[in-house]
C-alpha cells in the first residue's frame, strides 16, 4: 500500500518521537496529535513554566494547536466524540489550580483511552474496532514517552497489548474475500492489560504532587525514584529547516578558500550546528544555533509554545531553556538574521554585548544552559561566524548607493530616505541606516518602539538594525510586530509625522525593498544536487578538523565534534532521495563513531585507523551522497 | 456492507461543505461521485477531497462530489451499489473488486518514477537476524491481512525460501504473528524490540524516526507489486471517464502537479494496464481470495 507510505509519512512518527533516544540536531516531523491529546501535552508543558500561561492553557483546550489539522479544538472534539464531561478540567483551570488541572487532565485522557477500548471490544465490525483501536493508540500517546522513560516491563506489555488487541479484531475482508472474525476473549484480555496500567497509574483520585508536571506514571512517582524523561516540544512547535533553504556567503568560501583548509572556522561550524553546547533541554531537542539563525539567516517558521509568540521569534530568557536564566518576563523577540555579523556589534537587540564573544558566551551558558565553553570553542565559533557576508545585491554598489538596474521607483524612494525631516529631529533615515556602513550606525536609539517596563523607564533603545538583506526576514522591529516592509515605511510616516504622500511611502519602500534583496536568496536544489548532499559536504567538512585534533591529542573536542557529527550524518540520512546507498552512509556515520570510541578509551592508534578509512569511505560515496 | 459512519468521521463532516461522508447523489451520467479511503486525519483528507474535487469539477466540466469511506471494502461497496463512480485502491482490493464486481482499472500511481514498489522483511541490525530462515520461531508483526506489501507479498518470500508451506501455514513457521495495523505500527513495533522482523512496503523504514532508521535493515525484497490505482465501476459513462482520465493525467503537468498532495502524495499518474496486476492475481488465488 504505497500510498499509505507517503500520504501518512507524518503520521508514522506518531509513537515513535515520544519513544526515540539520542537526539540529533535533525529534528523528526511529528504525527498530528489528536485534539484532546495535543491539549493534555501543552498542559504538561505549559504548566512547568513561570510564570504559568494560565490564558494559554485554556486556550489550548479551547482552540486547534497551531498546525493542527483538525478544525475544532479539544473540547468541541470532545463534545462530538466523547461521553466524557470536561467540566471539572474547565473548572481547575479557571481556578488556575495546577495540581487540579493536572490531575483532571490526565484523568480525562486515561477515561478517554478506555472509551475507545470500549467501543473497539464492543464494536460490530472489524474495521470500526480497529478505528476505535487506532485512536485509543492515539491517545495513549499522552503517557507514552513517561512510561517508556520509568517503567520500560510495562512499556514493552501495553505495547504487545496493542499489537495483540489490533490483531484479534478480524478483517472484514474485500466484499467477504480474506475476512476473519474477530477474538473477543483476546481482545478483552488485551484491552484489560492497558486499562489496567491506566487504572493504577492515570485514574488515581489523589496523585501526588508535582513540582513538574509530566506524563510519568503514578507508581513511579509515588517510588520516589528519579526519572529522566526526555525532552519534547510540545504540540505545535516548529524547529525545522527554513524551505526554501536560504543562502549561506561565506567570505572565505566567496574567495575560493576550501573550509577544509580553516580547521578552527570548519569546527566552529560544526559548533554553530552542534546541539551537544547547549544544555537540556535544548541538548536533548536538538537545539543548536542554527535552530534559529540557521544558514546564518533567521529561521522565521521557528515556533515553541510558551516561548513563541508568533513564527520566527522566541524568548531565550524564558522559564524553558534554563530556568536559571528566566527573567520571568513575557518578551520574546523577532530573532535577527547574523549575515555580515562582524559589521553589526554591538550584540543583542539592544546592543548590551559590544563583544561578539561574550554575546556569544551569554547564548551558550545562560540562555540555553550549556557548560562552559572551552577558549578553543569560543575561538572557534568567533571565527566561524565572523565569515557570514551579506547577501550580494547587484542593485546596489559597495557604498550602497543604487545602480543602474534599480527600478525608477526605488530611485525616488532613495532620495526620500536620505530626506532629512522635522519628525526625525531634522535627521534622515539614512542618518541611523548609514548607506555606506552597511545601513547601520552602531548606535542604540529609542525611537518609541518599545513600551516602557515600568513608569519613567529609559529601555526603549535598540540598536539600528541593517537593512540589508530584509526582503527575506519579515516579520520587522524586535518584536516581529510589523509584518512587511511597507508597514514600516506606514509606522514612521504615522509616529514621526513625516507627512509621505500615499507615492511617497511607496517609492521608499520599494526603496527598502531593493536595499533589502539579494540576487540569489536561496539554495537551488535538483536531481542530485539535494539538502543531503549540501549536509553530506558540511558534515564531511567539519569532521576535516580531526585531522588537526588527533596530532594534539585534543580527546575532549574530538569527542565534541564526533558526537555531533556521527549522530547528525546518520540522522540526515532518513533525508537521502538516493534511498540506495543510505547504507553506505550509516556505516560512515559509524566508522566516525568509531573515531569518537577509540579517543574515549584513548586508543589513538585505532583512532586514527578508523579516521583514515572515514576519510576513504567519505570519499569513495561522495557521488552517490544525495 | 453500507458504507459505515463513525463518531468520528461524521464529526469532520461539520463545517466540510461540499465534500461529505453522507448518503452520495443517485447514480447519474452528468455528475461523479469520487471514494477516497482514509489514510490518515479523516478531517484532513476532507479538506483535501475539497480542492481536488473542485479542480477536477472544473477541467470535466460535471460536479464532482468526493466522500470518505471507512476502508477499501466499503469503497468497492459503494462501487458495486453505484453510490460511486470512482475510487482510490489499493492493487489487491482492486482485484478482488475487478472479480466480483468487474471494476475497471484506470490511473495506476506513480512513485520514484515507476508504478510498482516492494515489499520488505524488516528486522533490527543489532538483533542478528541475517536471513528469513533465522526468524525460525520468532515473532514478526504485518501490516494488514488485505495488504498486497504488507503481508501478502513479504510472506510469499518465505513461501519462495521454502520455509513456509505455503498460504495458511506460516504459523508453523513463526512465533506468533501480528497484525499490527499498517505499516508503521508494524515497523514501530519491530523497531521497538516487541517483535523480531516486520513485513512492510520498502519504503516503510521512512516512518520510522531519522535515528531508528539507522537501526535497521531490510533482508528479504519481494517481486515488483504493481501500485495503487484508481478504478472505476463498471458501466459508468465512457466519455465521462474519458475526461477523468485525461483530468487525472494533466496532474503530471508542472503547473498542477502542487495538486498531488491532496491525492495521497503519488509523483504521478499514469494509464493503468490491468495485466500488470496478474502478478496480485495469482497472488490472491494462492491465498484463497480469489478462485
Amino acid at each position: 500500500m504505497i500510498q499509505k507510505f507517503l500520504g501518512a509519512f507524518i503520521v508514522a512518527l506518531a509513537s515513535a518521537l515520544v519513544l526515540s533516544g539520542p537526539v540529533a540536531a535533525t529534528p523528526a516531523k511529528e504525527a498530528p496529535w489528536l485534539p484532546e491529546a495535543a491539549a493534555y501535552r501543552l498542559t504538561l508543558f505549559l504548566g512547568n513554566l513561570e510564570p504559568l500561561p494560565w490564558d494559554d492553557v485554556g486556550t489550548a483546550w479551547a482552540e486547534p494547536y497551531r498546525g493542527s489539522e483538525f478544525s475544532v479544538g479539544a473540547l468541541a472534539w470532545l463534545d462530538g466524540n466523547s461521553d466524557i464531561g470536561p467540566a471539572p478540567l474547565l473548572d481547575a483551570i479557571t481556578r488556575e489550580d495546577r495540581q487540579a488541572v493536572f490531575a483532571e487532565a490526565t484523568r480525562l485522557i486515561a477515561r478517554r483511552i478506555d472509551e475507545e477500548l470500549d467501543r473497539a471490544v464492543m464494536a460490530d465490525d472489524p474495521a470500526r474496532a480497529q478505528q476505535a483501536v487506532r485512536t485509543a493508540r492515539e491517545l495513549y500517546r499522552s503517557f507514552a514517552d513517561g512510561i517508556a522513560a520509568a517503567d520500560p516491563d510495562a512499556s514493552r506489555r501495553i505495547g504487545l497489548a496493542w499489537l495483540e488487541l489490533n490483531s484479534s479484531t478480524g478483517s472484514a475482508g474485500v466484499l467477504g474475500a480474506g475476512a476473519t472474525p474477530a477474538s473477543r476473549k483476546t481482545m478483552e484480555a488485551a484491552r484489560e492489560v492497558i486499562s489496567l496500567y491506566l487504572a493504577e497509574n492515570y485514574l488515581v483520585d489523589d496523585f501526588a504532587p508535582r513540582r513538574t508536571l509530566s506524563a510519568l506514571p503514578e507508581t513511579v512517582v509515588l517510588s520516589g525514584r528519579t526519572i529522566e524523561v526526555p525532552p519534547s516540544l510540545p504540540p505545535g512547535f516548529d524547529i525545522f529547516d527554513q524551505d526554501p533553504l536560504p543562502r549561506l556567503v561565506l567570505n572565505f568560501e566567496e574567495q575560493g578558500i576550501d573550509e577544509t583548509d580553516l580547521p578552527l572556522v570548519a569546527y566552529g561550524d560544526m559548533l554553530f550546528d552542534s546541539a551537544q553546547i547547549f544544555g537540556n533541554p535544548a541538548q536533548g531537542l536538538g537545539v543548536a544555533c542554527s535552530t534559529c539563525h540557521n544558514r546564518s539567516d533567521v529561521n522565521q517558521r521557528l515556533f515553541i509554545p510558551g516561548a513563541s509568540h508568533q513564527p520566527g521569534a522566541i524568548d531565550v530568557d524564558g522559564a524553558f531553556f534554563n530556568p536559571i536564566f528566566n527573567d520571568r518576563r513575557d518578551d520574546p523577540i523577532d530573532i535577527p538574521s547574523l549575515r555580515g555579523l562582524r559589521f553589526t556589534g554591538p550584540y543583542g537587540r539592544d546592543g548590551r554585548f559590544a563583544s561578539l564573544r561574550d554575546f556569544t558566551r551569554n547564548v551558550i551558558v545562560n540562555e540555553f544552559g550549556g557548560d562552559e565553553p572551552t577558549p578553543f570553542m569560543m575561538d572557534a565559533l568567533v571565527a566561524y561566524m565572523l565569515e557570514f557576508d551579506f547577501l550580494p545585491n547587484s542593485m546596489l554598489t559597495t557604498d550602497g548607493r543604487l545602480t543602474d538596474t534599480a527600478q525608477a521607483a526605488a530611485r525616488r524612494g532613495e532620495e526620500i530616505f536620505n530626506r532629512p525631516f522635522a519628525g526625525l529631529g531634522d535627521r534622515s533615515c539614512a542618518s541611523c541606516h548609514v548607506p555606506d556602513a552597511n545601513f547601520l550606525d552602531r548606535q542604540a536609539h529609542d525611537i518609541g518602539s518599545v513600551a516602557p517596563g515600568y513608569e519613567g523607564a529609559r529601555a526603549g533603545a535598540l540598536d539600528t538594525p541593517t537593512l540589508l538583506g530584509t526582503a527575506y526576514t519579515a516579520p520587522y522591529f524586535h518584536d516581529g510586530s510589523l509584518p512587511t516592509l511597507a508597514a514600516v515605511v506606514d509606522w514612521f510616516d504615522e509616529t514621526k509625522s513625516l507627512g509621505l504622500t500615499e507615492d511617497d511611502r511607496a517609492d521608499l519602500t520599494a526603496y527598502l525593498e531593493t536595499v533589502g534583496a539579494a540576487d540569489e536568496p536561496y539554495e537551488a536544489f535538483d536531481t542530485e544536487n539535494t539538502a543531503f548532499r549540501l549536509a553530506f559536504a558540511e558534515l564531511t567538512t567539519f569532521a576535516s578538523t580531526i585531522d588537526t585534533l588527533l596530532p594534539r591529542r585534543d580527546a575532549e573536542h574530538i569527542l565534541l565534534l564526533t558526537d555531533t557529527v556521527a549522530a547528525d550524518l546518520s540522522a540526515d540520512a532518513s533525508t537521502m532521495s538516493n534511498l540506495p546507498a543510505r547504507p553506505e552512509v550509516y556505516a560512515l556515520a559509524e566508522r566516525l563513531a568509531a573515531v569518537g570510541a577509540a579517543v574515549r578509551v584513548e586508543d589513538w592508534e585505532a583512532a586514527e585507523a578508523s579516521w583514515t578509512a572515514f576519510k576513504s569511505e567519505a570519499d569513495a560515496i561522495e557521488e552517490r551522497a544525495f | 456492507m453500507p458504507v459505515h459512519l463513525t463518531r468520528r468521521t461524521i464529526m469532520t463532516l461539520i463545517g466540510a461543505g461540499a465534500v461529505s461522508l453522507a448518503t452520495p447523489l443517485a447514480a447519474q451520467d452528468d455528475a461523479l461521485r469520487l471514494a477516497f479511503i482514509p489514510q490518515e486525519n479523516p478531517e484532513k483528507l476532507l479538506g483535501d477531497i475539497e480542492a481536488i474535487t473542485g479542480w477536477l469539477a472544473s477541467e470535466i466540466g460535471v460536479p464532482v462530489e468526493g466522500f470518505v469511506t471507512i476502508d477499501h471494502a466499503a469503497a468497492v461497496e459503494a462501487l458495486r451499489n453505484g453510490d460511486a463512480d470512482i475510487s482510490f485502491m489499493g492493487a489487491l482490493p482492486f482485484v478482488l473488486a475487478e472479480a466480483e464486481i468487474g471494476a475497471v482499472p484506470l490511473l495506476s500511481e506513480v512513485y520514484r518514477d515507476a508504478p510498482s514498489y516492494t515489499g520488505r522483511i524488516f528486522v533490527r541490525r543489532d538483533s542478528g537476524i541475517r536471513a528469513l530462515a533465522d526468524l525460525r520461531g520468532r515473532d514478526i508483526a504485518f501490516a494488514d491481512p488485505i495488504s498486497e506489501s504488507g503481508y501478502l507479498y513479504p510472506l510469499a518470500e518465505f513461501v519462495e525460501a521454502g520455509l513456509v508451506e505455503g498460504p495458511g501455514e506460516a504459523e508453523a513457521f513463526f512465533g506468533r504473528i501480528f497484525f499490527a495495523g499498517g505499516y508503521q505500527q508494524a515497523m514501530q513495533a519491530m523497531a521497538e524490540g516487541l517483535v523480531d522482523a516486520a513485513g512492510a512496503s520498502q519504503y516503510a523504514d521512512l516512518l520510522l524516526t531519522p535515528q531508528q532508521q539507522a537501526e535497521v535493515a531490510w533482508i528479504a525484497e519481494s517481486a515488483p507489486i504493481p501500485s495503487h490505482l484508481v478504478i472505476a465501476r463498471p458501466g459508468l459513462d465512457a466519455a465521462l471517464r474519458d475526461r477523468f482520465v485525461d483530468a487525472m493525467l494533466r496532474l503530471n503537468e508542472p503547473e498542477h502537479r502542487n495538486k498531488l498532495g491532496f491525492l495521497y502524495g503519488p509523483d504521478g499518474y499514469v494509464r493503468a494496464d490491468g495485466a500488470a496486476y496478474d502478478g496480485v492475481r495469482d497472488m490472491a488465488k494462492q491465498y484463497g481470495l480469489l478462485r
